[in-house]
């Protein structure tokens, strides 16, 4: 994670340097190219609606852009962009959570349930049993697959250190597999044969 | 990044979870309009923001001018109390020998009098103005 966090911090130091040159919009053009993708992905796992999470890192990188001269670099820059994007997805779901308390019945109506989903369409299904799963397990398998499996950047991401979201992990896996199990579909062919 | 392999200490079962699940938690990719309607967005909170700081400079301009007048203001009274006790003390000197002469041993007592009387007409005159009647010694 140490080395993980080094390199991105000296990637990120010709950003730095464009700030102290005072040229922001250079040094925010270079943050978009390196940082918009994994700032999307962020929401997305955080918010799981792709609409929501178009609007939220976009609100988020104008903050960014908004507060990039007062960046101190205290904290890391992926940090920093990070626990932007991260409040601001918090207050997307605040929101959210306000307007389906409103509109319950809608609500429940537009999520897919487990019953719904075709038996044969496994991904669907999978992704319905993940919705299930408690908020900090979804967040984390979700992010740990966008980001390629790597935990140091999911780590960063969520702002945990890296044992907890090993373990995390690893409970997310087996919720996520007595599910299946309840199921009868935990046999391991099934799953390798859809695969293939 | 970590570099260890997630899969190594994991069975058959496990194995066949991640690929399932690497297959169904694909990272979605950025819309294609993002990066425009990001740069509208932009574009608006840059015009707002010039907005905001054309309108705190206006404030802030407008707080200094304020100040200063209060300043002046305060400057002014402070000039005219003093100026209006040198003045009062001048005129009290020149025309004592005249109330002496013209009140004998009542003369203090006239002279306070007709400072009270001139100290109500001023106190008058200047709460009549902050009402907003107009001034009475204009109109004569």
């Amino acid at each position: 994670m140490q080395a993980g966090w080094a390199d991105a911090a000296l990637e990120d130091r010709d950003i730095l340097d464009l700030l102290h040159k005072g040229a922001r919009d250079q040094a925010f053009a270079q943050l978009l190219d390196r940082y918009e993708h994994k700032l999307y992905r962020l929401c997305c796992a955080l918010l799981r609606d792709t609409t929501l999470a178009q609007d939220a890192a976009q609100e988020a990188l104008v903050r960014i852009w908004r507060a990039l001269p007062n960046y101190d670099g205290r904290a890391s820059l992926s940090t920093w962009l990070y626990a932007i994007t991260r409040n601001r997805c918090l207050t997307a779901m605040a929101r959210r959570r306000d307007e389906s308390a409103v509109l319950d019945s809608a609500a429940d109506a537009e999520q897919v349930s487990v019953e719904d989903v075709v038996p044969d369409d496994r991904s669907a299904l999978l992704n319905a049993l993940i919705g299930q799963l408690p908020q900090r397990y979804r967040h984390v398998l979700t992010l740990f697959y966008y980001e390629d499996r790597s935990i140091s950047e999911v780590a960063a991401m969520l702002a945990i250190p890296e044992g907890t979201i090993k373990t995390t992990l690893h409970r997310a896996r087996a919720a996520l597999m007595e599910k299946l199990r309840r199921r009868g579909l935990d046999t391991p062919s099934t799953w390798l044969e859809t695969n293939k | 990044m970590s570099n260890e392999d997630p899969t190594q200490s994991m069975d058959d079962a496990e194995r066949a979870l991640d690929a399932m699940l690497a297959q169904a938690l694909r990272a979605p990719a950025l819309p294609i309009m993002f990066r425009a309607q990001l740069n509208l967005a932009l574009k608006r909170a840059t015009t707002m923001e010039r907005e905001r700081q054309r309108l705190d400079d206006e404030y802030q301009q407008q707080l200094a001018e304020l100040e200063s007048g209060y300043l002046r203001l305060r400057y002014r009274t402070l000039g005219t109390l003093l100026g209006g006790t040198f003045a009062a003390g001048v005129a009290v000197a020149l025309l004592m020998p005249w109330f002496n002469a013209t009140f004998g041993a009542n003369a203090r007592f006239a002279l306070a009098i007709i400072g009270a009387v001139v100290g109500v007409g001023i106190g008058t005159v200047s709460w009549l103005r902050r009402l907003g009647y107009a001034n009475p010694l204009e109109m004569f």
